[in-house]
């Protein structure tokens, strides 16, 4: 049989559409976007009267993975879920369109919404003092932006075998669960043992270390070793989300 | 044997769906310029059939072929358009955008204006489809499943939530586009529709092929009509009447099933002049369906 190639273009119109329609979405979009910084402004820069720029800086760690996890975990947990109800996926599933589009595409929303996020949180951070070297915010960033592929691999997954409703609370106990157990509100140092020993199951924690030690705040363990341990983890779920796509009839 | 002329088949497939069988060694085939339609009565596997060929199901036993290769490989699918039954639309697309991007799916789409005017688009093109009606939104499916200019379309039950106007409209492009050339394979529970479109009819039930022929030899072997009247009449005695496929009795009424109505009421009229409540009425695609396979099962008897 001839002629049976793929177009070029798939892959970048997939996600120009995704992120348009995300923005099309204000009720999902404003909530996700404003919750993390607000969060920030209130527990590190409201509570504490004056806070000491370092202060502010280690809180920046981690309140930056927390505004990837939302779009994540919603945008593909509960987004995901949805459009299966919705017979979405079905409609992608039987066009020439290679699955690889669609999950990039809604990758591509999620890290968009996690940048607009971010950006609110740095201009934040710099508000209250944080000064650190131009490198070393790009470094931030990167980090805070990749943050969203393992919660969005994980989303992923539960929106392949969950309904809606079941992939919207999954998703919440998710959202405050790898905050609260990754130290991103929180500092780890002051959780309970057993609540610091659940958190080295969490991505969250781990990404939150080498954003601490990224901006010279006090870590644990070698940024390294976390490295290793959030790609894992993002290999981990990454298997789990396609098997979870292969194995659902839509 | 996987017939390699066909353009999509399914060799020896079974397919079982929450535990329960829907396909069993199913061979389906079909040809280059024909349009196939699929009827039968629901949960014949229709849908399950179109699943497999789609490349959206895999078989538990068996081959599915779409140009001669694997439907789970995208590349397989350029060649395609489909025109799903449950399928939803993003609400906060427009009706441009989303034909657009699907457009864009495809080497050498159609125009996407052609496509929406094709489809009655035209005017809808920059509405959301959140605020578009059943009616309007199957359109749209329509516009997605032909704007690749594929050379097999796939409609799943095209019609339904349409009213008549817009299914004629449908028909008639469906026609058009199988005049040039193109294959379709159509699944419909409404024999009218196969009549209207199809060269070939495969009548299934129960995951299998009961029939494959013409619409116009389905509809002569498959021709009937119920008689329904209150008489003291037995259904043994009307069962070995001239014509008569099937009686029975439905509450206090005689049931028959005849091929010609008229000489069978006649009789019944002259054994029983106290006989009341006479109605005939053709028979459902379900009595026709019922009575083929009874035929086969005599066969295969």
């Amino acid at each position: 049989m001839t002629a049976l190639a793929l177009p070029t273009g798939v892959w970048r119109r997939e996600c120009l559409a995704e992120v348009k329609r995300s923005w099309r979405l204000p009720q999902f979009l404003v909530p996700t976007v404003l919750t993390p910084a607000a969060f920030y402004a209130l527990f590190t820069l409201a509570l504490n009267k004056s806070p000491s720029p370092a202060a502010a800086a280690m809180t920046l760690a981690g309140y930056g993975v927390f505004a990837a996890t939302g779009p994540a975990l919603f945008g593909f947990g509960a987004g995901v879920a949805m459009e299966r109800e919705q017979g979405l996926i079905e409609l992608k599933r039987v066009s020439p369109m290679p699955a690889g589009a669609y999950v990039a595409a809604k990758l591509a929303a999620a890290i968009f919404t996690t940048a607009m996020a971010v950006v609110l949180i740095d201009l934040l951070a710099l508000v209250a003092g944080v000064r650190i070297p131009v490198a070393n915010w790009a470094a931030l960033t990167a980090l805070h932006l990749f943050a969203t592929l393992p919660f969005a691999l994980i989303g992923f997954g539960l929106g392949m075998r969950l309904g809606g409703k079941a992939a919207v609370a999954a998703a919440n106990a998710l959202y405050l669960g790898s905050a609260v157990l990754g130290g991103l509100w929180i500092p780890p140092e002051m959780l309970p043992g057993w609540m610091r020993t659940a958190g080295e199951l969490v991505p969250s924690f781990h990404l939150a270390q080498i954003a601490r030690w990224i901006v010279g705040a006090p870590s644990v363990g070698s940024p390294g070793s976390h490295a290793a341990i959030v790609l894992g983890m993002t290999a981990a779920a990454g298997a789990w989300a396609w098997a979870g796509w292969r194995r659902s009839p839509a | 044997m996987m017939d390699l002329s066909a353009v999509a088949a399914l060799a020896g497939v079974t397919k079982r769906l929450g535990g329960k069988p829907v396909l069993n060694r199913l061979d389906l085939a079909i040809r280059a310029g024909e349009v196939t339609a699929l009827i039968g009565p629901n949960g014949a596997g229709k849908s399950t059939s179109v699943g497999l060929l789609t490349g959206r199901l895999t078989p538990d036993a068996g081959e599915a072929q779409l140009f001669g290769l694997d439907p789970r490989r995208p590349a397989a699918r350029g060649r395609m358009g489909v025109m799903l039954q449950a399928a939803g639309l993003p609400d906060v697309m427009t009706v441009r955008e989303i034909v657009a991007l699907q457009s864009g799916y495809y080497v050498s789409p159609r125009p996407v204006a052609e496509t929406l005017e094709l489809a009655g688009l035209t005017d809808l093109a920059e509405r959301r489809c959140g605020r578009l009606s059943g009616g309007q939104a199957r359109r749209v499916q329509y516009a997605l499943a032909i704007c690749g200019q594929p050379d097999l379309l796939v409609l799943d039950e095209p019609t339904a939530a349409m009213d008549r106007g817009a299914a004629r409209a449908l028909w008639a492009t469906v026609r058009d586009m199988a005049d040039r050339g193109a294959s379709v394979l159509l699944t419909s529970h409404d024999l009218a529709e196969a009549d209207a479109l199809a060269d070939r009819v495969l009548l299934m039930d129960q995951g299998r092929i009961v029939a494959d022929d013409t619409p116009a030899a389905i509809r002569a072997r498959a021709a009937a009509a119920v008689i329904r009247c209150r008489t003291r009449l037995t259904p043994a005695w009307a069962s070995v009447l001239p014509g008569v496929r099937e009686a029975g009795m439905d509450g206090a009424d005689l049931r028959i099933v005849v091929a010609e109505a008229a000489p069978v009421a006649r009789l019944l009229l002259d054994a029983d002049p106290a006989l009341t409540g006479l109605r005939i009425a053709d028979a459902t695609l379900e009595d026709a369906i019922a009575h083929l396979l009874a035929a086969e099962e005599r066969i295969a008897a």
